[in-house]
């Protein structure tokens, strides 16, 4: 399993799109789980599941972690760090 | 009419929020007491419309719901079947309670956590107490029959061997070993050990002590006493939970009840046991010199914060006062005092029901008087009387002259644990004791009545005209159907499929597959019955779920960046929705005016697990 956490820099979080772009991206990653959850809390969803993620109410300078389990563990991680940087 | 306990425990359910967010659940003798994980989910109003419930209040972090006696266990039963809950023990309610709870109020909490499970045994044998020990006056030979015996022995019971009671209540309360707890109740009445209330008959050379290292513990019970019994329990339940955890399972057996007792009984001698007597003894004191307080003012002070206490669940405690004036003197001064004020809120409970126009405030006040008057005031309490306040504080007036009035002329009972109507038989002079009820209530039920007014109810009541409004938009067709269901039309206007929501995200069905609808009207309604699972901050989408069909009814595109402006919801998440329920308002020119599009995403997010999607209302 990877994790990395990522703070939160888009003015509006995660809502209803970019919920949508971040399944979107990891849709292709097959044989890997990659799951979503603000740093530190329990609640954690898998970013396929969009109306979970929309759940989280993540907002700007929220601290979130994404861990990754399965497939290529390291190459999915860093593809989806950047993601998130290019991103959110 | 009978209530249905089914459907009242459902309804409670849903207003609750789901069973979800029920962590667990408890009663007592006439509230439902539940642990919320999200008090925002909480539709508190709709819960007071429930049939069957007669009002709800916060308190120590729960939330209490007034049932009512002999009602409320029965629901509790159903609530459980319906939220697959299991009966929590007082422990678990408290316990995640408590978190929320600053700690003096946990410490004023706890004797009533610990009397309301005993409540049943208590009430009843007060009652029977009060009228088998009322018979002989009426008729002394029937004092010395088998007959008389017999009953009294059965009445005084529960109040003979208290302790055990109270000790196995607090060991469920403080999670500890219920047997264990009754081990030490019952050592704490022991029949080697001297009365406590027949001590008062030994010379004090004459009681036999125990040397105990540098101890001298006299050999005398605790009957009639509380606090040291809750208080040993308690620290027995906290050694046992850490013995537990520290005893190696192979011994845990027989080691940890073994030293768990042993300690527990010798510091109960030793320390806690003379410490507490002493204060208990303080408290009886300066109750009693509160209420000998000239011209009856202490009385009527005590007569009028005595509801406070019934709140805050501490009149339980005053039990122990008066078994220690029966003990020590006789006469139980106590009781009118507490009957004044039980009175008292009688009387005002029946002015709302009098005057109430409103025929669920009606329902619930009427028979909650009665119960009242029998001298169990939680329901008119807390289902009425309380709630609107001042009834609650006409009744406290009542209470005081009515307390100061008993106290001028200087009657008692000869027993405790009985108020109102049956006290007539516990007390020594029924004449001014009569006189004193009929002051308290008609006191408190003047006031009431002229003070209080009907618009004092509250919010729930003002609000109900609101629901007339005009109709809204009516869904009639489906946009999408697949096998987990069909999704009405959310909004009137064009259906278009997702494909040709102008957005790219939406149209290439990242966040799922549906229909976009162009509106012809600034609403959005529910398009199955189902739950609100999702209500973003911003107002302009929410998350619905049915049948496992997860859908997204997202309004406009980029809307997300009017934050909120414009767009209004009408439910939270949790919530029930059935089909053509109200969900958001939006202003179609304020989201032009911004320069977006209007166009209302309908998405079904999961539509991946579904291959039967199909669009019959795509024109």
């Amino acid at each position: 399993m990877k994790s990395f956490d990522y703070v939160i820099t888009d003015e509006v979080g995660i809502h209803a799109r970019p919920a949508g772009l971040l399944a979107r991206e990891v849709k292709g990653m097959a044989g890997s789980t990659v799951s979503i959850g603000k740093t530190g809390d329990e609640k954690v969803v898998n970013v396929l599941k969009v109306m979970g993620v929309m759940g989280l109410g993540i907002k700007k300078g929220d601290s979130v972690t994404v861990t990754v389990e399965g497939g290529d563990e390291d190459a999915v991680c860093a593809k989806v760090e950047e993601f998130f940087k290019a991103n959110f | 009419m009978a209530l249905d306990y089914r459907k009242c425990a459902e309804e409670i359910v849903s207003k609750l929020g789901g069973k979800e967010n029920v962590i667990s659940a408890a009663h007592c003798a006439t509230r439902l007491r539940l642990l919320i994980a999200d008090n925002s989910k909480v539709d508190s109003k709709a819960l007071e419309e429930v049939d069957g419930v007669k009002g709800m209040f916060e308190s120590n972090g729960q939330l209490q719901l007034i049932i009512g006696t002999g009602t409320v266990n029965k629901v509790y039963e159903e609530f459980l079947a319906v939220t697959g809950l299991s009966a929590a023990s007082k422990a678990d309610i408290k316990e995640a309670a408590a978190s929320k709870m600053p700690l003096w109020k946990k410490v004023l909490k706890t004797p009533g956590d610990v009397f309301v499970p005993i409540l049943p045994a208590i009430v009843a044998s007060g009652l029977m107490m009060g009228l088998v020990e009322a018979i002989p006056k009426f008729w002394p030979a029937f004092g010395q029959t088998d007959w008389f015996s017999f009953l009294d022995l059965v009445a005084n019971t529960a109040f003979a061997l208290l302790p055990v009671l109270v000790a196995i209540s607090s060991a469920r309360v403080f999670g500890g070993n219920v047997f264990l707890g009754a081990v030490i109740g019952l050592m704490m009445v022991h029949p080697a050990l001297i009365n406590a209330w027949t001590v008062g008959n030994y010379a004090a050379g004459e009681i036999p002590t125990w040397h105990l290292f540098f101890f001298n513990v006299q050999q005398v019970g605790y009957q009639g006493h509380v606090i040291p019994v809750i208080l040993a329990v308690l620290l027995m339940s906290k050694l046992e939970q850490w013995l537990h955890k520290h005893v190696p399972e192979m011994i845990d057996l027989f080691v940890t009840p073994l030293v768990t007792v042993l300690v527990t009984s010798f510091v109960t001698f030793t320390v806690i046991g003379p410490i507490f007597s002493i204060f208990e003894n303080w408290v009886l004191a300066g109750a009693k010199w509160l209420i000998t307080v000239g011209f009856g003012i202490g009385s009527l002070i005590m007569g009028a914060i005595y509801p406070l206490t019934v709140v805050m669940g501490l009149h339980h405690m005053y039990n122990v006062i008066e078994a220690g004036m029966i003990a020590n003197t006789g006469l139980n001064t106590w009781m009118p005092i507490a009957s004044a004020a039980n009175f008292a809120q009688f009387g005002a409970c029946l002015a709302v029901a009098l005057k109430a126009k409103n025929q669920r405030t009606k329902s619930v006040a009427l028979p909650s008087s009665l119960s009242a008057s029998l001298g169990i005031t939680e329901p008119a309490i807390f289902g009425v009387n309380f709630r609107y306040m001042k009834p609650f504080i006409c009744g406290m007036a009542g209470g005081a002259i009515g307390a100061m009035f008993a106290s001028w002329v200087g009657f008692g009972a000869t027993t405790y644990g009985v108020t109102g109507i049956p006290g007539i038989l516990a007390v020594n002079n029924i004449p001014m004791y009569l006189i004193e009820l009929v002051i308290a209530a008609s006191i408190a039920f003047a006031l009431t009545w002229f003070l209080w007014k009907e618009d004092d109810v509250g919010e729930a009541s003002k609000k109900a005209p609101e629901k007339v409004e005009a109709p809204l938009y009516k869904p009639e067709k489906a946009v999408i159907k697949c096998s987990a269901g069909e999704v009405l039309q959310t909004t009137p206007g064009k259906v278009i499929p997702h494909t040709e929501i102008p957005d790219e995200t939406f149209a290439t069905g990242v966040l799922g597959d549906g229909v976009g609808i162009q509106p012809a009207e600034g609403v959005v309604v529910a398009p199955f019955d189902g739950v609100v699972t999702n209500v973003a901050e911003t107002k302009h989408a929410v998350g619905l779920e049915c049948n496992g069909m997860e859908l997204l009814i997202h309004v406009g595109v980029d809307t997300v960046n009017m934050k909120g402006d414009g767009f209004e919801v009408f439910v939270k998440e949790g919530d029930t929705i059935t089909a053509g329920q109200k969900l958001i308002t939006f202003d179609i020119d304020k989201i032009k005016a911004a320069g977006y599009s209007d166009t209302v995403c309908v998405l079904v997010t999961n539509s991946f697990e579904y291959d039967d999607m199909s669009y019959p209302g795509v024109e």
